[in-house]
């Protein structure tokens, strides 16, 4: 059973992420810097509860704070470049943080051992949730409470005007610009709460596997982010969390059993899932399907 | 310290120029399609790793210059039939439809392409045959090492034979068509997926044997060459100016020459952390590249299309 | 010469043309006039093979040319010269003239072309090394025309041509019109200035939502009511 919830854990923090990546897409920004807040997320709790000996939750919380500001900040000069030129920027942003935490050294004596990030050795004994007994069971509700705390904050913000708002920008930058929407106040919104998201995502992470370094965070990472929500069709953050599970769930888990065949299995079904539904798995008109499924409306056309 | 200031130059322009190279082959592949192809590095690593095999199989059959030249044309050979799969897999069929969804598959062709790989030569280091056994030489104070002089001729002599290759043949006019104007291009009758079939090729091949040139020099393949050689011809591509030659052998250049100087005033491990710093500095500064701004059109082309 | 019949292109589900049948006499200026998103465009672009039809036929000099590349089309003897000029902007002006002639292989002919070209449009010649992005508008539509031209087109098919010049710039461009044609060369046109497509054009057709609704010689268009009020202003036909 132990695996299910582990597993379960998994595909929750993946989730995070892949929604992170979801309300910045929402207005047509493809970025890969989600990687980047996910570590800064990861290193910033980790270290409030392990070094500064917080509670999990306020130190979740700062680490979404900060994973928010850099997002901020990075969000600003961002905006001066669109489309292939912002992907590799934020592809630059995310890989220097990534090289900065190869580089960061921060360790304390707790005892007779050292603790703390320690460059390329990465940061261990990140164990909030063993040193306070929580179970795999407990762990996964807690996980799984705050993916729907989030999701359901994106989804009520997806049916509010914001996010109207959101896909506008998305749609067309110039028509948006032209009714009065605020196109920098729209777009470093949307990085700034996608970067808490990751944060949240990447200090629920750390303390999931005791063990991050560096190599965790790299541009794999950050192309699962995107990845997520573009197979999830872009529509709801349902699609984002039906890629999760297909891509986490059944791709990766469900074919470990074909030993190293699985990533060459892995990137046909890609390529497949890509080449026959472009639009993604969940697209406008699967979308209406399950409406229709269901007995509801589609609310938007 | 004049003749450290030469050595680093000189040891940042002979990183450098296999840098550009990567690059070079990395911006023809946009300059054609508009798209970037994230399992660039990934089959370069693929032809690295023919070469190891080579050597790791017929290794002690073989007299070593043969073995040399052998596993040069294996990794440059190896390199452009990946690239053969990738374009036809990721790209042929999505012409002219998402730039998205051509670029998530070719980030699902990477992982295949380096699953396969690995498993061809399942260890973390693989030595590669490099032609020296010779040791440095001495200029005065400055050290002369032989695989920075090969780096340089070889890169010199395929940025020339690439040049009269788009300049004066009937199949670079079509490229460049490709590249300015995909849809004038059409309209001329040029047939768009065949030249970028063929372009796709050319620049494989073009960063084959920049790869070779790292590999050489470094006498070793891993499993992080894909990912590495990647990064250095995105940033000698970007730092260059998206879909410009000339800006990605300059790009290259000055790569090869900010890594060396950031090594030698910081240390070895700030080496990377400078290069992605410089990328994204120049990109929300100065999208267009360093070197001018025709990438800059050509990125709001791009972005129509994303 | 060119003979298109009940032709549907769609773009997913949108058909922008419901079923199109006109045709090209040759030796003829034939004009083709409509409003925005009328599916002109699309048409021309159905024509040269860019965009695959989904019925009907298009039979130039008896050949079928519906499922044929857009390289066979120019090969066949048809050259566009695209809306919107869309000259090669980063290439010399040379170098753009070498890319229309792209497909033939008389390397002595494409010299001598080259120079008759250079004779006819005066300002290419003087600019001959300028990229092409660097021109004027009325410039690059010359180049657009001469980069066509450069094909040995035996029909020219113009999107346009008038799109967004000064009127001096459009009075040139249709003297050159009629020299080509004069010259032997079939011409169909897209254009929505009326007035001066009137005074060239031996046949008009008008196209509204993917349909061909009038065809007509230059004297029946100046009668039609509609054509009049749409294309020519509320000025009295004389």
């Amino acid at each position: 059973m132990d695996f299910y919830y582990s597993l379960a854990q998994i595909i929750g923090f993946h989730t995070l992420l892949g929604l992170s990546a979801y309300i910045v897409l929402q207005t047509g920004q493809v970025t890969l810097a989600q990687a980047g807040f996910f570590a800064i997320g990861a290193y910033v709790a980790g270290m409030l509860t392990v070094l500064a000996g917080w509670h999990l939750v306020p130190a979740m919380i700062v680490a979404g704070l900060a994973a928010a500001i850099m997002a901020c900040l990075v969000g600003f000069p961002a905006l001066r470049v669109r489309g292939l030129m912002l992907v590799i920027a934020t592809l630059a942003f995310g890989e220097a943080v990534r090289l900065f935490f190869f580089n960061f050294d921060y360790q304390i004596a707790k005892g007779d051992v050292k603790i703390g990030p320690l460059g390329g050795e990465g940061f261990r004994q990140i164990r909030w949730f063993p040193e306070n007994g929580w179970t795999s069971f407990e762990i996964m509700l807690f996980v799984w409470a705050v993916v729907a705390l989030v999701a359901g904050a994106l989804w009520w913000i997806d049916r509010s005007r914001f996010g109207a708002v959101l896909r506008a920008v998305g749609e067309d930058e110039l028509a948006a610009q032209s009714v009065g929407i605020n196109l920098t106040a729209v777009k470093v919104t949307a990085m700034t709460i996608g970067g808490f998201i990751a944060g949240l995502g990447g200090s629920i992470y750390a303390h999931y596997t005791t063990h991050i370094e560096h190599a965790n965070f790299n541009v794999l990472l950050a192309t699962f982010a995107i990845a997520y929500p573009i197979l999830g069709g872009l529509r709801s953050v349902f699609g984002t969390i039906v890629a999760v599970i297909f891509v986490q769930g059944f791709l990766v888990e469900g074919l470990r059993f074909m030993g190293d065949w699985r990533n060459l299995l892995f990137g046909a079904l890609i390529v497949a899932a890509m080449n026959l539904r472009p639009h993604g798995l969940i697209d406008a008109a699967t979308a209406r399907r399950l409406a229709r499924l269901f007995g509801r409306e589609q609310r938007r056309a | 310290m004049i003749v450290d200031i030469v050595q680093t130059l000189l040891n940042g322009l002979a990183a450098g120029a296999a840098y550009a190279l990567l690059g070079v082959g990395f911006t023809m592949m946009f300059g054609v399609m508009r798209r970037l192809n994230l399992s660039y590095g990934a089959t370069l690593m693929f032809g690295g790793y023919l070469g190891a095999l080579l050597a790791s199989r017929a290794g002690g059959a073989l007299p070593d210059a043969a073995l040399v030249l052998l596993a040069a044309a294996v990794t440059v050979a190896g390199a452009t039939l990946a690239g053969l799969y990738v374009e036809r897999l990721c790209f042929a069929p999505l012409r002219g439809r998402s730039g998205v969804a051509a670029m998530v598959s070719s980030f699902a062709v990477w992982m295949q392409i380096e699953e396969f790989s690995t498993w061809l030569l399942p260890l973390h280091t693989n030595p590669y045959p490099a032609p020296f056994n010779v040791a440095s030489w001495q200029l005065g104070a400055l050290t002369l090492r032989p695989e920075h002089l090969l780096t340089l001729l070889v890169a010199v002599l395929v940025a020339i034979l690439l040049h009269r290759l788009l300049r004066a043949s009937r199949f670079g006019l079509a490229v460049r068509t490709l590249s300015d104007s995909p849809a004038a291009a059409q309209a001329v009758g040029i047939d768009a997926g065949r030249t970028t079939l063929l372009a796709f090729l050319a620049a494989s091949t073009v960063g084959g044997i920049g790869a070779w040139l790292v590999l050489v020099a470094d006498q070793q393949v891993t499993p992080m060459f894909g990912m590495w050689s990647m990064a250095k011809g995105l940033i000698a591509m970007m730092l260059g100016g998206l879909g410009s030659i000339p800006g990605a052998v300059a790009g290259g250049l000055l790569l090869g020459v900010l890594e060396a100087s950031g090594q030698a005033l910081f240390g070895p491990q700030i080496r990377e952390l400078i290069a992605w710093g410089a990328l994204f500095l120049v990109l929300v500064l100065r999208p267009g590249g360093l070197f001018g701004r025709a990438a800059f059109d050509l990125d709001i082309a791009a972005h129509q299309r994303l | 010469m060119l003979d298109v019949k009940d032709v549907v292109t769609a773009y997913g589900k949108i058909e922008a043309l419901k079923g199109v049948s006109l045709s090209v006499e040759p030796g003829s200026i034939t004009c083709l006039l409509g409003p925005n998103g009328a599916g002109k465009t699309t048409l021309m672009y159905t024509i040269a093979g860019i965009l695959r039809p989904r019925r009907g036929s298009v039979r130039f000099g008896g050949d079928e040319l519906v499922g044929q590349s857009a390289d066979r089309v120019v090969n066949r003897g048809i050259a566009l010269v695209p809306e919107n000029r869309l000259v090669f902007p980063q290439m010399s002006v040379t170098e753009n003239l070498a890319a229309g002639a792209y497909l033939r292989h008389d390397h002595g002919e494409i010299a001598s072309d080259l120079e008759k070209l250079f004779a006819r449009f005066p300002a290419l010649k003087e600019r001959r090394s300028q990229p092409a992005g660097t021109l004027s508008g009325g410039e690059q539509q010359m180049l657009a025309v001469a980069r066509a031209l450069m094909s040995r087109p035996k029909l020219l098919m113009m999107d346009e041509p008038s799109m967004g010049l000064a009127p001096l710039v459009v009075e040139e461009i249709f003297r050159i019109v009629g020299e080509l044609n004069r010259d032997g060369i079939t011409i169909f046109m897209v254009e929505q200035n009326a007035h001066m497509a009137l005074k060239v054009a031996h046949k008009f057709f008008l196209m509204e939502q993917g349909k061909v609704t009038f065809a007509g010689a230059p004297g029946e268009v100046a009668q039609d009511e509609v054509i009049r009020r749409a294309y020519l202003g509320s000025a009295k036909a004389t």
